[in-house]
């Protein structure tokens, strides 16, 4: 009987240990493929800088004078530099582990400068600077330098002529400034709508309301809401919202707006609930307090009840954050899929994980910068997270027993 | 100058279908401080909280008869319930400070009257603690959390809360039973000095504080009210058998 016993002990605990652990491995092997992917490519630039490459076709006329300019002392021997054209090129490797022609140094006569766009006569934009990237140099009575055949061949063969056809340069894309952007104007625009709906609604079931029937209906209506899943809010973004805002807005499809007003309905009972249980774990201590005091039940609600339930709203906000940027199967209805670079809350755009997923539907799917997004996100996550726990800490510690 | 207070007339509560008071009939003095005594489940908790209404607060309770304070019975339609209880104010069981400073703790009813200037709320939180025995405890902390102070300086704090209001009556609900020892006298001193301005309703479960402390008694049993009458001739003369058995010991 004993050692039947402790054999059973043990198998429970076995199978406690082998479940936690591979709990555990898996959880870790997603932080260790987002990181080992994604880390590379992680720095500030691709925080601020354009998704979309933009080209530039610059023609020049038989140049006036030669550029003066020696090397400057801050190259290196890897960057190949044209005393007669002042331009410096170096061999790059771009977000997406492809060889491209950085320009490293542009000197200030550098005849270069004088180049006109040849696409479009009044560009103002059109301006060679360093920090681009060279596409190719297409010459009169030659072949074409072309990046595959790197810096050094295309300023031996810049150095060799005194005009040219064409030079193509390029501002470098794959940043992920406009969807950042699109993330953060549509955390904004849904706290705005779903925190004052859903906190208020919240106070109205638990404070005011009487508890009957009906008030017992809609709480369970609210519960079963959280369980729907998040695509059938994308068709109605799309049925509803996405009309709406093109009827009434100047977006002519599925716009930050759109998508925000889906999101919101989305947060509503996770923050309606979330609310009511921080309201909930208030003491009626309190509220008897107030009460017994003269306040009516407006003031005791608003000034007792709600500032005990501060720490547990800041939590609902929290977890309505989280989802707005994890959010990704109704924004692709609600606000699409085209990834942006000017952002404006009525026109197209996407927001980090949409983006993710763009990625991973490209041919061929880019994982590297779709694990750079999702490192991203878990960081953002992490920081919520960590500064909403400090927060209510630190009321708690001020304001509890 | 005594005068009548409350005057309590056939007064009937239900819980449901449940009744927790029996024809109640009492009259409540103005500097007197009545002791309410009686086992646990005897309803003097209950009847202390129709004084000030608080029994609104619970669903499905029905009250039948009449509490007249000064001449208005509370239980009438358009009863002004909000000017009620700024005039009989109350004391919890637990010290309950809202989740505030002590400052902000005894402004709290004076603002939700609406008054809004500093001088005179300053007055007022100033005079309350005096009066509740804890100004010279806390006129260095005014700006803590009142979660920092005691459990004793709590209860005090919560009697200048309800001081503040300047009511006429103050009902004490079991005031002294978180307490220890030397809190619940500081607390029984301060309610010997509170009656000379105010009506002080108490429910106590401890026979020796209601023989120390109160003017009147009045002991309940299964909803009824069994006997009111002075203090000391209730613990020394008892009329009803039933009190007499209770204060003895011999049962509750």
């Amino acid at each position: 009987m004993s050692n039947k016993r402790k054999r059973m002990d043990f198998l429970l605990q076995v199978t406690t240990y082998l479940a936690a652990s591979v709990a555990l491995i898996v959880l870790s092997m997603i932080f260790i493929f987002v990181f080992r992917n994604g880390a590379g490519l992680l720095n500030f630039d691709l925080l601020t800088s354009d998704y979309h490459a933009r080209f530039y076709n610059g023609g020049i006329e038989e140049i006036e004078s030669q550029s003066q300019t020696e090397k400057p002392a801050f190259l290196t021997d890897t960057d190949y530099y044209s005393e007669k054209w002042g331009i410096a090129l170096t061999d790059q490797d771009d977000k997406q582990g492809n060889p491209v022609i950085m320009i490293s140094y542009i000197a200030d006569d550098s005849p270069l400068k004088q180049m006109y766009d040849k696409n479009n006569d009044d560009n103002n934009d059109f301006q060679i600077q360093v920090g681009q990237s060279l596409s190719s140099i297409k010459f009169y009575d030659k072949n074409s330098a072309l990046t595959i055949y790197g810096a050094q061949h295309m300023i031996n063969e810049l150095d060799a002529v005194d005009e040219f056809r064409e030079m193509v340069f390029y501002s470098l894309g794959g940043g992920i400034r406009g969807s950042l952007i699109t993330t953060l104007y549509t955390i904004g625009l849904t706290l705005l709508f779903a925190l004052p709906v859903g906190i208020f609604t919240a106070i109205y079931l638990n404070e005011f309301a009487k508890k009957n029937k009906l008030t017992q209906i809609i709480r369970q209506m609210i519960e079963m809401l959280t369980g729907v899943p998040s695509i059938i809010y994308g068709l109605m973004g799309l049925a509803v919202f996405v009309p709406l805002t093109v009827r009434y807005t100047p977006a002519t499809s599925g716009n930050i707006l759109s998508g925000s007003l889906t999101l919101a309905v989305i947060l509503l009972p996770v923050i309606i609930r979330a609310t009511e249980e921080s309201l909930k774990v208030v003491p009626d201590d309190f509220r008897s307090a107030s009460l017994a005091l003269g306040a009516n039940s407006t003031q005791t609600t608003f000034k007792v009840v709600l500032p005990s339930a501060l720490p547990g709203m800041l939590t609902a906000t929290l977890l309505a954050i989280g989802r707005i940027i994890g959010e990704s199967a109704a924004l692709i209805f609600a606000i699409g899929t085209a990834v942006k670079d000017d952002i404006t809350i009525f026109g197209k755009s996407t927001t980090l994980s949409v983006h993710i997923w763009s990625l991973l539907t490209d041919e061929p799917a880019n994982i590297e910068l779709a694990s750079t997004i999702a490192l991203i996100i878990l960081i953002i996550v992490l920081i919520l997270n960590l500064s909403v726990k400090l927060l209510s800490k630190r009321y708690i510690k001020k304001f509890s027993r | 100058m005594k005068e009548k207070v409350f005057n309590i007339r056939n007064l009937n509560l239900f819980y449901g279908d449940n009744q927790a008071l029996k024809a109640i009939d009492m009259d409540i003095m103005s500097h007197e401080v009545t002791a309410l005594i009686g086992p646990s489940g005897c309803g003097k908790s209950t009847f202390l909280r129709c004084l000030n209404r608080m029994n609104d607060l619970i669903d499905d309770v029905t009250i039948k008869g009449e509490v007249i304070y000064h001449d208005k019975d509370v239980y009438k339609k358009n009863f002004d319930v909000i000017n009620l209880r700024t005039k009989v104010g109350m004391v919890f069981q637990k010290p309950n400070p809202f989740p505030m400073t002590i400052y902000d703790n005894i402004a709290y009813g004076p603002r939700c009257q609406g008054l809004k200037k500093k001088k005179a709320l300053d007055e007022i939180v100033e005079s309350s603690l005096k009066k509740a025995a804890l100004w010279d405890e806390v006129k260095d902390r005014l700006k803590d959390s009142a979660f920092d102070l005691s459990g004793g300086q709590q209860q005090r704090l919560c009697i200048a809360r309800a001081i503040a209001m300047e009511p006429e009556v103050i009902l004490m609900d079991e005031p002294t039973s978180a307490l220890d020892p030397i809190a619940t006298l500081k607390i029984e001193e301060l309610i010997n000095d509170l009656k000379e301005n105010y009506a002080i309703v108490i429910v106590t479960h401890s026979m020796q504080q209601a023989a120390r402390i109160s003017d009147q008694t009045a002991f309940f049993l299964l909803g009824e009210l069994i006997e009111q009458n002075d203090t000391d001739i209730i613990f020394s003369n008892p009329k009803n058998k039933k009190t007499e058995n209770y204060i003895t010991g011999r049962f509750g």
